[in-house]
């Protein structure tokens, strides 16, 4: 197990960062310059393309979380560990924007900033959840850090698929599903999402590269504390 | 040592702890009669209101049963004893959860009667679709919360941690426990919301098969 980080995986993350910039500013010139306005909510509609691949990379996010916390229960290795937390901190991150856009939105096409419907009210409490993941994890210490962390991922994970089916399984759902776009608004929608996408995987190599060095940190100084107690010993 | 030996000792240790007994059921109550004093005096629908109260306070009241039979273990050493027995830990989990069930259904005993005399609902025809109901509800409701019991054991604020996680993954069983209260006290009839028992059914079965896939692992981390 590589305690340090490798060169080329720095140089990888600052290439996908400029990759993300770029792809996220071309996406945002997309959406002012080429997406056109629609008829009837106007400028306001543009919000959905920040929107919808912000929950998408939400949704990414956490299935990684999901996926790396079998992963990290299974191999007991600490990769696995620091990759669900970086991807479920990122991805509670995006459910922020969702949950800030989204009753932008709702404003002008409900006339209501908020309403209890079941999209809204299940993404509600995936929100909660991984902010709560990321409060106990705080205080938590050590490997059972790590397994509970693994647990809540797990756990927590089986509500994304609640939230995308709810609008299907709960009657009276308000929240558009299937909506008709024209070609050029496809488009956007489309590139602003792998354009977000990108950006979330220049954010989680960033934020995997803080816990290795947070893990190699840790190692070095429990190496340096146990060479000083053995150099005491040995002096006595 | 088998489920039903963690049953009894847990059982056991809540039967002596009668302070602790008397202190929930009165905090139960006082949860029926808080709510019940906002929704009245007069009570628009009542059926629902009183499903709505029912159900709110037993989620409460069952926070602070489910963190104390772990938090009695902690202070005395006794998981670390039932490991030492060997115990197959789903074994134990089961054993905890049963005990949960037993203390939430003597919870729900309580809190129904109060809740049909302050809202003036039911009758004594609908108790055994109620019952089934409320052993829906609360089966879910000691299989994740023993789960997240053992999972938030030594954390600061756990019973505050605790409700944040218990209520929102259980909303599903909540709205279903809500609505076919209200059916039955308002209809008779489970008719029109047949389709959430099935929900809570899920929710049953999905908390005791998770459990008995990442219960040792919780176990093994709260060591």
């Amino acid at each position: 197990m590589k305690e340090s980080i490798p060169g080329w995986w720095s140089k990888g993350a600052v290439w996908l960062w400029a990759v993300a910039v770029g792809m996220v500013s071309a996406s945002l010139w997309l959406v002012v310059a080429r997406a056109p306005v629609e008829s009837v909510m106007g400028p306001v509609q543009k919000i959905v393309y920040i929107h919808v691949p912000s929950a998408i990379a939400a949704s990414i996010a956490f299935g990684l979380t999901f996926a790396a916390g079998i992963a990290y229960l299974a191999t007991r290795q600490w990769q696995w560990d620091a990759l669900g937390a970086s991807s479920a901190e990122i991805g509670l991150m995006f459910a922020t924007v969702v949950m800030v856009t989204g009753p932008l939105w709702a404003r002008s096409a409900w006339n209501t900033w908020w309403t209890w419907e079941p999209r809204l009210t299940t993404f509600f409490i995936l929100w909660i959840l991984y902010a709560a993941y990321l409060i106990i994890r705080s205080s938590l210490r050590g490997g059972s850090r790590r397994t509970i962390s693994a647990v809540m991922g797990i756990v927590f994970a089986i509500l994304v698929p609640i939230v995308y089916m709810s609008v299907t399984w709960w009657r009276g759902s308000l929240h558009p599903r299937n909506v008709t776009m024209t070609g050029d608004m496809r488009f956007v929608l489309q590139f602003s999402i792998l354009a977000w996408l990108c950006f979330y995987a220049a954010a989680l190599a960033c934020r995997f590269r803080l816990e290795w060095a947070a893990e190699a940190a840790a190692r070095e100084g429990d190496q340096a504390f146990h060479e000083a107690r053995l150099a005491g010993e040995a002096s006595r | 040592m088998t489920a039903l030996d963690v049953a009894a000792k847990d059982l056991k240790l809540l039967v002596r702890d009668a302070r602790f007994l008397a202190t929930l059921g009165l905090f139960s109550a006082t949860l029926v009669l808080i709510l019940s004093v906002a929704f009245g005096p007069v009570f628009r629908d009542p059926a629902r209101e009183a499903s709505a109260t029912i159900w709110a306070s037993l989620f409460f009241a069952g926070v602070l049963g489910l963190t104390r039979s772990l938090a009695m273990e902690s202070e005395t050493g006794g998981a670390d004893a039932i490991r030492l027995t060997g115990a197959d830990p789903y074994a134990v989990y089961l054993g905890k959860a049963f005990a949960s069930f037993v203390l939430l259904a003597a919870v729900f005993v309580l809190l129904l009667p109060l809740t049909s005399v302050f809202f003036d609902v039911g009758d004594l025809s609908i108790l055994p679709a109620l019952a089934g109901v409320a052993v829906l509800a609360l089966v879910g409701y000691a299989a994740w919360g023993t789960m997240f019991a053992a999972l938030a054991r030594g954390l600061p604020a756990r019973e505050l941690l605790l409700s944040v996680l218990l209520f929102p993954s259980l909303v599903p069983l909540w709205i279903g426990a809500v609505k076919l209260t209200h059916a039955l006290w308002d209809t008779g009839s489970l008719e029109s919301v047949r389709d959430w028992l099935k929900v809570m059914a899920v929710m049953d079965v999905l908390g005791l098969a998770l459990a008995a896939w990442l219960f040792e692992a919780i176990q093994e981390a709260g060591e």
